[in-house]
């Protein structure tokens, strides 16, 4: 019985943080706005898979995968087979890195990205509600709206692009899975990449 | 802007070095440097240590070997002459690096990053040429991914010792093993429970700072809050949501304020990691009570389902040869009361019996999960692998089974105040009943039921006791439902001579049961504990005889008395050190299986052999089913051989941590489990706990043809 009191205590000590989406619970519902400044709900997409990639064009790990393509092959891959792809930018307006949402536009449309939309998420609440550590930070969503993949874009944590050929995309092999109708194998990997820069804010 | 600046300086240094590698590459955030320390020169066995020194601009940081949340460790790749090895970096002891809501372990500062080096005995050269590639994340808000060739001449004959102050400043700050300290680290639901102690004294009572080096694991940003008892030191870190590793160990290192350098210390994990919800839900076939509670890996059954056969399973125990017997006759009594009618009191008489089971069930799992969360490698069965445990209960069926037999009563060996209360306290008395069947349904729970309780044990704690509760309820149901409604008891027979006669028979599935006690305490302490136990309780059954045979005379009972009491202290005089010593007498590996040890396993899958672990135990019956019936068949054998298995048995008879460890690892804490572990395949395939001869012999046909 203490042992739960002292649980239960903990449980909201630990809250204040980050919040806690966990695989194979509910995702978090969010509506923000997307690069263009139209309102985007993760309720518009259900029935329909959801990529969830957390995103900031001032990252090298973010540039070791869209200077490869890497990322937006991906994005295709995904898009192509009916799969609603969020890019997400939960930068900080006051980090040196922040892009405002027209110049984020402007570089996903010169990377080629081949994302449905770009979110802006200046104040971390959807970050924070995911618990996005890194960018880039790969969620996937069922059809039903459960979390059913988060971790890194890959299994080779380093920022040079010659270890993407080599690598697993572990986005590309949880979609694929659970496209064919299998549950994902690998469901929690550690991501790896720069710190998102949340606002102290929010 | 700033960031391409620093983009453009960081690509400087390699672009540069190309022409001239040298022992320092520079950017904008980092001096990094190669250095070495040989003060007594290059020589096999002589003390040589290279180090990769990297000064930080301010505020901007490196990481440790578990960077946290994000950020990567820096990494060294060596190229050395032939026979000359370098070792794995040193780590110094981290510090915490916090950003918004994230938090990161790493460096700041200046940093020497220690290598050992190794040389061949007779190594023959003027100087050895060091080359390395260096790769490190610095980061302050921005992240710049650097890294540098570098190149080290070092004299052979002579000594290099110009960095000794900063290799003494590296060895002070690398953490220190504690030898003697015991840690364990709890799953729980979300949390982990740690538990320290054997620290030095300096530490105690000190706040301390948490380090785990497995990534994945934790929630590195949570607040940790520590609390010291006495030595020991106690904290309930929050599990990752998104954990992406279950390790069985956590090494990890704590530190204080005000020392230097950290502790070394290695978390044993208990219990099982939380499965994340299962994503495709599959109800167990549901078979009976053990098979089903039995599939943790797959899908753990809700509670719901695990409390049902808790109750089927509390049941289907009041027909096991330990408790049967005393069971029939407590109901039998019914008879003669139910034909004479006095409902009120039956009913009484039976819930307290009820409460008295329940109560005793409960407080057998508090007392495991107590022994547990104070770091015991524990399971359901750990009662039987005390020899001391199994001595007295063999002791206890002994003398059910010769009161059974007529041999004496209890009412001629009990003080007369004693049942005069037993008399007068009806309830109590029924209660004292209950309690007394848990303890002789004991040795049968955990052989039959090891391992579906074992697993309850690793649910929560409140949920754990209710399941141990609802077992107890099973129990003690038929009693109950017999002392409600009397018509049950009336459709016996009535009673007669026959009672009588059933009373003797019930005596030899009590005495089976001896038999097999002194079995297990045979394989636990060896020949002479199992004399020792038999000479025991022949000295015991002289003792009942001589003071509770209703044929003696009170002449004949007091000399014999004085006699069989003089025995009894002999004999546990005799006996007591035999029964307490482990001997370690299971040298014996007659068959085709070695001792299980973690090593063989990776060894044997190294060199691409598959291995079969039977995670057995003496006391277990269903494994020592699966023994004689399914290890034994001719056809189980054979194809072991074909698919050149490495077959190895852990024995957990007696407790063994590394044993109940590795259970832990695999999601169980219970035996039997038997676990395929194939050459290619990184974790093993858990086979049924009733295992079939088809099963094995599919689960072999399934693995990789080996390369001939």
């Amino acid at each position: 019985m203490k042992s739960l009191l002292v649980a239960a205590l903990f449980g909201f000590a630990t809250s204040v943080a980050l919040a806690a989406a966990s695989v194979g619970q509910p995702a978090p519902a969010f509506t923000v706005v997307d690069a263009g400044g139209k309102t985007v709900s993760l309720g518009d997409f259900k029935g329909k898979h959801v990529v969830l990639e957390w995103v900031n064009p001032g990252c090298p790990f973010v540039q070791k995968h869209y200077d490869s393509a890497n990322m937006q092959g991906t994005q295709k891959d995904a898009t192509s087979k009916g799969v609603v792809w969020l890019a997400i930018n939960s930068t900080a307006p006051d980090a040196g890195d922040y892009k405002a949402p027209a110049a984020m536009a402007q570089w996903m449309l010169g990377q080629k990205a081949a994302a449905t939309t770009t979110l802006i998420d200046a104040d971390g609440k959807v970050g924070k509600a995911y618990g996005a550590r890194t960018t880039p930070h790969m969620y996937i969503v069922d059809p039903q709206g459960k979390l059913i993949y988060a971790g890194g874009i890959d299994n080779k944590a380093t920022a040079n692009p010659a270890d993407i050929a080599s690598a697993t995309n572990h986005v590309k092999v949880a979609l694929g899975e659970t496209l064919a109708g299998k549950p994902v194998t690998t469901a929690s990997t550690r991501p790896y990449g720069c710190s998102i820069k949340y606002s102290s804010g929010a | 802007m700033l960031l391409a600046l620093s983009m453009a300086l960081s690509m400087a240094p390699t672009l540069t070095l190309a022409a001239t590698p040298g022992a320092v590459v520079t950017t904008a955030q980092v001096r990094a440097e190669l250095v070495a320390h040989a003060p007594e020169g290059l020589a096999a066995g002589k003390p040589v240590w290279l180090g990769l020194k990297l000064e930080h601009k301010p505020h901007w940081h490196t990481y440790w070997k578990n960077p946290g949340d994000s950020g990567l460790p820096t990494t060294l790749d060596w190229t050395l002459p032939a026979g000359v090895t370098a070792g794995d970096i040193e780590w110094p002891t981290p510090v915490k690096l916090p950003i918004g809501p994230l938090l990161n372990y790493g460096y700041e500062g200046t940093l020497l990053l220690p290598v050992s080096l190794n040389l061949p005995a007779g190594f023959a050269a003027d100087t050895l040429q060091i080359k390395l590639r260096a790769d490190w994340l610095v980061c302050k808000d921005v992240c710049i991914p650097e890294g540098g060739d570098f190149v080290l001449q070092l004299p052979v004959h002579a000594a290099t010792a110009g960095h000794a102050a900063l290799f003494a400043a590296a060895r002070a700050a690398l953490p220190v093993w504690v030898a003697g300290a015991q840690a364990s680290a709890a799953v729980q639901t979300d949390s982990l429970q740690l538990r320290v102690s054997g620290l030095p004294a300096a530490w105690q009572g000190k706040p301390l700072v948490f380090f785990p080096e497995t990534s994945g694991v934790i929630q590195n940003a949570a607040p940790v809050q520590g609390a010291w008892s006495g030595g020991q030191w106690t904290a309930r870190v929050p599990l990752d949501p998104q954990r992406s590793a279950s390790p069985s160990a956590l090494p990890a290192v704590l530190t204080a304020p005000g020392e230097a350098a950290g502790l070394q210390v290695n978390f044993a994990v208990a219990g099982a990691w939380p499965v994340a919800a299962p994503l495709a839900p599959a109800l167990p076939s549901l078979g009976n009570a053990e098979v089903a509670a039995v599939t943790p890996a797959q899908a753990l059954p809700s509670l719901g389902w695990a409390l049902l056969f808790a109750l089927a399973g509390g049941m289907l125990l009041n027909l096991m040869p330990c408790v049967f017997p005393v069971l029939s006759l407590k109901v039998l009594g019914f008879a003669t009361q139910a034909h004479g009618g006095q409902r009120r009191a039956l009913l009484a008489g039976g819930l307290a019996y009820t409460a008295g089971v329940v109560v005793s069930f409960v407080a057998l799992a508090g007392l495991l999960l107590a022994l547990r969360a104070g770091g015991e490698q524990l399971g359901w069965g750990f009662q039987l692998q005390s020899p001391a445990v199994v001595a007295v209960l063999a002791a206890l069926f002994t003398l059910i089974g010769l009161n059974l037999a007529g041999v004496f009563e209890f009412g001629s060996v009990l003080p007369s105040s004693l049942t005069a209360a037993r008399l007068r306290h009806p309830a109590l008395d029924s209660a004292l009943t209950g309690v007394l069947a848990v303890a002789v349904a004991s040795p049968c729970t955990a052989p039959f039921m090891g391992a579906s309780l074992g697993l309850a044990v690793t649910l929560p704690t409140a949920q754990a006791l209710t399941v141990f509760a609802a077992l107890g309820l099973g129990m003690a149901l038929p009693y109950l439902a017999a002392s409600a409604w009397p018509a049950l008891a009336r459709m016996l027979p009535r009673p007669g001579a026959w009672m009588a006669h059933f009373k003797t028979l019930m005596a030899f599935p009590m005495f089976a049961t001896v038999v097999w006690l002194v079995w297990v305490l045979g394989q636990q302490t060896g020949i002479d504990g199992a004399a020792a136990l038999l000479l025991l309780l022949l000295a015991l059954a002289f003792a009942a005889w001589a003071l509770g045979s209703p044929a003696l005379g009170r002449q004949a009972r007091r000399g014999f008395g004085v006699a069989a009491i003089v025995l009894m202290a002999a004999a546990l005089f005799w006996a007591a050190p035999s029964l307490r010593q482990e001997a370690v007498a299971s040298a014996k590996t007659v068959d085709a299986w070695q001792p299980w040890s973690a090593e063989k396993v990776t060894q044997a899958q190294a060199a691409g052999q598959s291995v079969f672990v039977d995670f057995t135990a003496a006391w277990c019956v269903t494994c020592q089913f699966n023994k004689r019936v399914t290890f034994a068949n001719a056809e189980v054998r054979t194809a072991f051989a074909q698919h050149q298995v490495l077959l190895l048995r852990a024995d957990w008879t007696r407790r063994d941590a590394a044993i109940s460890a590795e259970l832990a690892r695999l999601g169980r804490s219970g035996v039997p489990v038997y676990a395929l572990y194939s050459p290619t395949a990184t974790s093993p395939r858990l086979l049924s706990e009733i295992l079939s001869v088809s099963e094995v012999r599919s689960a072999l046909a399934d693995l990789p043809t080996r390369p001939q």
